[in-house]
């Protein structure tokens, strides 16, 4: 897709400020370095940006958001004015924390597709030296943006409808990685936005794709290992996870990532969502019984009774029964 | 150019009808341990009733210039509760595992207004709902749902016709019997509510 215009805006850190600095910008030319580079994040952006997202609704409940209003009159007319708004938006959401920003808004049109890209840039500090007439000068420069070119916060959107399209949009933080700061400052404030999968959604679907490894994995290794993944997932709760990340991070074996990754649609499975531990314990949880004879018995919480028959014995004994085929068997030094 | 007919039933065949199906078999399997629910659907816009709606005009102009985006009910669910206060729950509980984009919760404000149809919300279809093997491309980026009492979806069915097409202008009397019926639906869910608080928490 062609880049039709680049607005980039210097944005202040404002959020708790009355009076506000007036937004000043300009327009990038289609040449050199910079534009190279800006073309980059552009064209990669629909691959780069790997967190789905969606507007929110006004409050009351209407079907319209400040700036997915802001953002679709920007693309209409490709104004640099009506960028300027963007710009200020986040200018008045920006905390000391997050500083001084270089802001851009990169707009391509092909056909009836129209694609926006939003990047922001933090400031960085530096010393410049300059050599003139046999003679060093330095000096301590304090609004230096894309030192690395790589630490930077994006925001993309693609459709053909006006009204229709741009309810959806997908977002990345280079500058962090697994923190939930995306959402509060990138997503939550400035975008008027939250991820497009709730928490207990991917909660859900993720703990189904590790109960349906678990169940359908003959090796006994592998099925530890996946099992190993749940104890540790609990420890997540409130975390921005990806069933793909929390793979790397607990370096597991490739035949349980991949017994892991065969239970999920492949876009599913690098989709990130808060994890909800409570959904996590609704799908997979396990009931355990012990008895005063030193028998422990254990099942899926939803399968207990149907795996284990009882009948009542006397003095308040229960006698407990179960047919099945040995699949393991091991000698622990405690019962966990 | 192919018509707006043949593309939605193309999108009616190949889409509409695998996504209800999952989405209606989501919204059983996360309401599954609520009680008082008296049934779950969800179903797909006919392509007759699609394209009326498509040529439908509003101030003089057509009202949806691009159609198969905009109409946001392609696909409808349904979720139809005994009690009022079930409406409620249900819906906390659906907003867990679904992202809305619009919401609307319609009681009557006064005797005299005769809407009375529940929750309503515009849900986006997550990835997970659409089955291996339908085009992304085919399938709209949003469902409606209704949540609503047994009373509520009696009255909204019954009166939809009756109010809100264009060629039925309704007399003043005429609507005040609507309102009548909004009335008395409201009234019974009130009754209902009170009975079921009565003997399920104090029985």
């Amino acid at each position: 897709m062609k880049i039709k215009t680049i607005h980039s805006y210097l944005v202040h850190p404002e959020k708790s400020l009355d009076e506000k600095t007036t937004i000043k910008g300009t327009e990038i030319e289609h040449t050199g370095d910079m534009f190279k580079m800006l073309e980059g994040i552009f064209i990669k952006a629909p691959v780069e940006c790997n967190c789905d997202i969606a507007f929110l609704p006004k409050e009351d409940g209407t079907q319209e958001n400040e700036v997915r209003n802001l953002i679709l009159d920007y693309i209409k007319t490709g104004d640099f004015n009506k960028g300027g708004l963007i710009a200020n938006r986040l200018q008045a959401i920006t905390t000391n924390r997050s500083g001084l920003g270089l802001f851009f808004l990169i707009l391509g049109i092909e056909k009836r597709s129209k694609r926006i890209v939003l990047s922001r840039f933090p400031a960085d500090t530096g010393i410049l030296a300059e050599e003139s007439s046999g003679v060093l000068s330095v000096e301590f420069v304090e609004r230096i943006f894309m030192k690395s070119a790589k630490a930077y916060k994006s925001a993309y959107y693609e459709g053909t409808s006006i009204d229709a399209d741009f309810w959806t949009g997908k977002a990345i933080d280079k500058q962090i990685n697994n923190d939930m700061a995306i959402s509060d400052y990138w997503i939550k404030e400035f975008l008027l936005s939250d991820f497009a999968t709730t928490g207990e959604r991917g909660t859900k679907r993720y703990a189904t794709a590790l109960k349906n490894a678990i169940n359908t994995c003959n090796d006994f290794e592998i099925k530890d290992e996946l099992t190993a993944v749940l104890k540790i997932a609990k420890n997540l709760n409130g975390k921005l996870i990806s069933p793909a990340s929390v793979s790397k991070r607990l370096n597991l074996s490739q035949p349980a990532e991949t017994a892991i990754r065969n239970q999920l649609k492949p876009t599913l499975y690098t989709e990130q969502f808060k994890l909800v531990l409570s959904e996590l314990n609704k799908i997979i949880a396990f009931k355990s019984v012990e008895l005063d004879n030193g028998a422990y018995l254990s099942a899926q919480a939803n399968e207990f009774d149907s795996v284990f028959q009882t009948s009542d014995e006397k003095g308040g004994k229960m006698s407990f029964f179960t047919t099945g085929k040995i699949i393991n068997e091991k000698v622990r030094k405690t019962k966990a | 150019m192919p018509s707006l007919r043949s593309i939605y039933k193309k999108r009616f065949e190949v889409a509409l009808e695998p996504v209800a199906k999952n989405i209606e078999n989501d919204l059983k399997d996360i309401l599954m341990n609520l009680n008082n629910i008296d049934r779950i659907v969800a179903r797909t816009k006919s392509i007759d009733r699609f394209l009326v709606k498509a040529d439908k005009s509003e101030n003089g102009k057509k009202k949806y210039s691009d159609p198969i985006n905009q109409i946001q009910d392609q696909i409808g669910g349904r979720i139809i509760t005994f009690y009022i206060e079930d409406v409620e729950l249900i819906s906390k509980e659906v907003l867990k595992y679904y992202r809305e984009i619009e919401r609307k919760r319609l009681i009557p404000e006064s005797e005299s207004e005769f809407g009375y149809v529940g929750n309503h919300f515009i849900l986006l279809i997550n990835d997970e709902l659409i089955p291996e093997g339908v085009p992304k491309s085919l399938v709209p980026k949003f469902f409606e749902l209704q949540v609503k009492t047994l009373f509520q979806h009696a009255f909204s069915e019954a009166s939809h016709d009756l109010a809100y097409k264009p060629s039925s202008q309704l007399t003043k009397e005429q609507k005040r019997r609507v309102a009548f019926t909004a009335a008395q639906a409201w009234g019974a869910d009130m009754v209902l509510s009170d009975l079921s608080k009565e003997i399920f928490f104090k029985g």
